[in-house]
């Protein structure tokens, strides 16, 4: 019974992380998914959608200092909602302009749109330092949703369990968009047979255009709220992107219930080795990622590859 | 949902290689001054962090670092010779810094070297100068292990370690808060080798330790440690957390209001950290070796002089990084000229023991090079969160200030072996 005390607050604290770790993973997931590009500037979309939200909720908008000083004014959770629609569409918007650029690697080697991406990231981290400086930033909070609540006599970050609902609610709503909508079904063909949808009359061009768009709006989100726990800073895109293929690999490579077990494991193994294996707890995630790949090669929710026998 | 055309077998493989092009191929930047004049400019290779980890503290430290060498050249220079700098972002990484070192000795053919933040990087550049006989000063790297085992007799360690700082706080902690101690520590040599001086000197002094927690580099999430803690519910938390980990850590301590109770001993708080998370974000008792509000002759000049070369730079106000780096960069300037000559040799032994008068330091009390060592020893300054700030640079309260050698790591001398000067290689550039 003592064992099952002093662990459950850190099982809590496992879901909560996994969580959050699917939702980096889920637009990732979208445009690999769909585009079948593995997308190296998603990281640099989600410090983008951060430091966006802090542009809003800090009040550094590009406004005439009057109207800043009204802005300033407005209540600290409107600006907080403010923020959360600003950030994906800043994230969005970077995201379709990526694309547009992307489209002359289509059909080509993949290692075309990797390099590409990878270049886009680094040009989107570089460009955040030139406009906001190497130093890091905190997003600020409204009061609803900062500080800490005792809960089986230890102190909990309020934050996190917000942040753990918010990401199961995207994730709820991303596959209620996904599966009960004619757009979900769109890109869903789009995923499975590309020629297909092209000859049923669907726009191809522009399914890509608008898949991409709304992947890395996705990555902008969780980047406002990834941004109170880790905190903002150029390089923050490069703490998002590497769990993020890490989650979608895990999971089986455009597989949505896939990347969300795999955020969940990996959220579940990180929070228990950081309180009972510390110096284990980033390592962990690499670990369990070679555990089910050398036994899984497709992990865990992957389609079954036709050279598999 | 869908199937791809491609095998995951290239994917990964694919993603690999560009992952692995890009920690190979980092971006260059240099920064030229352009000697002038008939003799040969002096040329110093700044090895100093533009991303990662320490990318902030790094630009800070090269901040301070260009004031003393456009202040030397605005006086005529050294020896008659303008100072030249060349500039490469290290990126927090250890190969990184070595490549760089071997960049500059080689390719750039400067006679020394200054700046690191990371102490992996600053091992790693060490062994590279140590290999030509370039002497290296290293600013900010602060693990008891430079000035011990690391040591070199081409390196000059400029920062107080964790063990100095541990010296000043932890003998009084034990005293006066409790015995249960449980320790913090990035997984990293700075890491292990400032909570190893913790605990030999907690242990010393009655108290238990109930519990080392390592934090791997980078760690962006808290919860699970801050939960453990609490579990655990020691009296006191040292903790030796550097970098962007522990912005991210005092962000969320103070987000839970965790940092009354247990009592916290941090480890040197550098003032790049602190800039950006804010005065809210600071908990516990910290160490630093410098703070621009101290109340002594030279400090408000200094700032000024700062600020007026920096007018548009992202912290207002110079800290300790930018201070070390600076005072580095001015002792060696300085030492080159008493040697009448850029030999390393004859610069080395200008450095070695050489005494620097408090009020030249803005500090306290006096300050030498340890000759067996070769680490500045110095004031150390203990402080708190100010609760009564004058402006929004006024973060630190001031708590207590330390002698040299009241703070010096005993276990240093023993460790380091410095080699003779004629296992040196000699240059003068």
């Amino acid at each position: 019974m003592d064992l099952l005390a002093a662990l459950l607050p850190h099982l809590v604290n496992g879901v909560s992380l996994g969580l959050l770790f699917a939702l980096i993973a889920l637009g990732f997931m979208l445009i690999v998914g769909v585009m079948e590009q593995i997308n190296l500037a998603h990281g640099s979309l989600f410090a983008l959608g951060a430091y966006a939200a802090f542009v809003v909720m800090a009040g550094q908008l590009p406004l005439p200092a009057d109207l800043l000083a009204q802005w300033k004014q407005v209540p600290a959770g409107w600006r907080y909602v403010a923020a959360l629609v600003a950030a994906p569409i800043v994230a969005g918007g970077a995201g379709m302009l990526l694309e547009l650029c992307l489209r002359r690697t289509y059909g080509k080697d993949v290692l075309y749109g990797l390099l590409f991406t990878f270049g886009a990231a680094l040009v989107i981290e570089e460009l955040i330092r030139i406009l906001f400086g190497t130093r890091d930033y905190v997003l600020p909070l409204p009061r609803g949703i900062g500080g800490g609540f005792v809960f089986l006599d230890l102190i909990y970050s309020t934050y996190r369990v917000y942040a753990g609902l918010f990401a199961l609610g995207a994730i709820a709503l991303l596959w209620l968009f996904l599966e009960r909508t004619p757009y979900g079904a769109i890109i869903k063909a789009g995923a499975h047979d590309s020629e297909m949808v092209r000859a049923l009359g669907i726009n191809l061009t522009r399914l890509r255009l608008w898949v991409f768009a709304f992947g890395t709006a996705l990555a902008g989100i969780a980047g406002v709220i990834l941004a109170p726990i880790w905190g903002i800073r150029p390089h923050m895109g490069v703490d998002a992107v590497v769990p993020a293929f890490l989650v979608i690999v895990l999971g089986g490579i455009g597989s949505f219930w896939g990347a969300v077990a795999a955020g969940l494991m990996v959220g579940m193994v990180v929070g228990l080795s950081g309180a009972y294996a510390s110096e284990w707890s980033l390592l962990s995630m690499y670990l369990l990622l070679i555990a089910v790949v050398t036994f899984r090669a497709r992990g865990l929710l992957g389609k079954r590859s036709v050279l598999e026998v | 949902m869908p199937k791809l055309n491609v095998s995951r077998r290239r994917l990964i493989l694919s993603t690999g290689a560009v992952a692995a092009g890009a920690t190979f191929f980092g971006p260059w930047k240099t920064l030229h001054v352009y000697g002038q004049g008939a003799k040969k400019p002096i040329k110093l290779g700044l090895t100093c962090d533009a991303s990662g980890q320490y990318g902030a503290s790094g630009q800070d430290d090269l901040r301070g670092i260009m004031l003393a060498v456009n202040e030397a050249n605005a006086k005529g220079g050294v020896l008659g010779r303008r100072v030249e700098v060349v500039t490469v972002d290290t990126e927090t990484t250890p190969a990184t810094g070595s490549r760089v070192a071997e960049r500059f000795i080689t390719r750039d053919e400067c006679g020394f070297l200054i700046g690191a933040l990371h102490s992996g990087v600053a091992n790693a550049i060490t062994q590279v100068a140590a290999k030509y006989g370039t002497i290296y000063l290293n600013t900010n790297s602060s693990a008891p292990s430079e000035a011990g085992e690391n040591c070199s007799r081409v390196k000059f360690v400029w920062d107080g370690n964790g063990a100095n700082f541990a010296k000043a706080a932890v003998e009084s902690a034990a005293r006066s808060i409790g015995k249960n101690w449980m320790l913090l520590t990035n997984d990293y040599v700075w890491g292990h080798t400032t909570s190893a001086a913790t605990k030999a000197l907690a242990e010393k002094s009655g108290a238990k330790i109930i519990d080392n927690l390592l934090v791997p580099q980078n760690t962006r999430d808290f919860t699970s440690y801050l939960l453990k803690i609490q579990q655990a519910k020691p009296d006191v938390v040292a903790a030796a957390i550097g970098g962007d980990d522990i912005k991210a850590l005092r962000q969320q301590v103070a987000d839970l209001k965790l940092d009354r109770k247990p009592a916290w001993i941090n480890n040197q708080q550098d003032w790049p950290d602190v800039w950006g998370a804010g005065i809210n974000s600071l908990f516990g008792v910290f160490g630093t070796t410098w703070y621009h509000k101290l109340p002594l002759p030279g400090v408000e000049d200094f700032v000024r002089r700062w600020t007026a070369a920096w007018p548009d730079y992202q912290i207002a106000v110079p800290g300790n990084v930018s201070y070390n780096g600076y005072m580095a960069t001015r002792e060696l300037l300085r030492a080159i000229q008493r040697a009448g000559s850029t030999n390393n040799i004859a610069v080395i032994k200008q450095l070695e023991g050489h005494k620097m008068p408090a009020a030249e330091r803005m500090q306290h009390f006096d300050a030498y090079i340890d000759p067996v060592t070769h680490q500045v020893q110095q004031t150390i300054y203990l402080a708190e969160r100010n609760p009564a700030p004058k402006d929004d640079t006024d973060m630190f309260k001031i708590l207590s200030w330390t002698k040299p050698d009241d703070a010096k790591d005993d276990a240093a001398p023993t460790k380091c072996k410095l080699v003779p000067y004629d296992k040196v290689p000699t240059y003068e550039l």
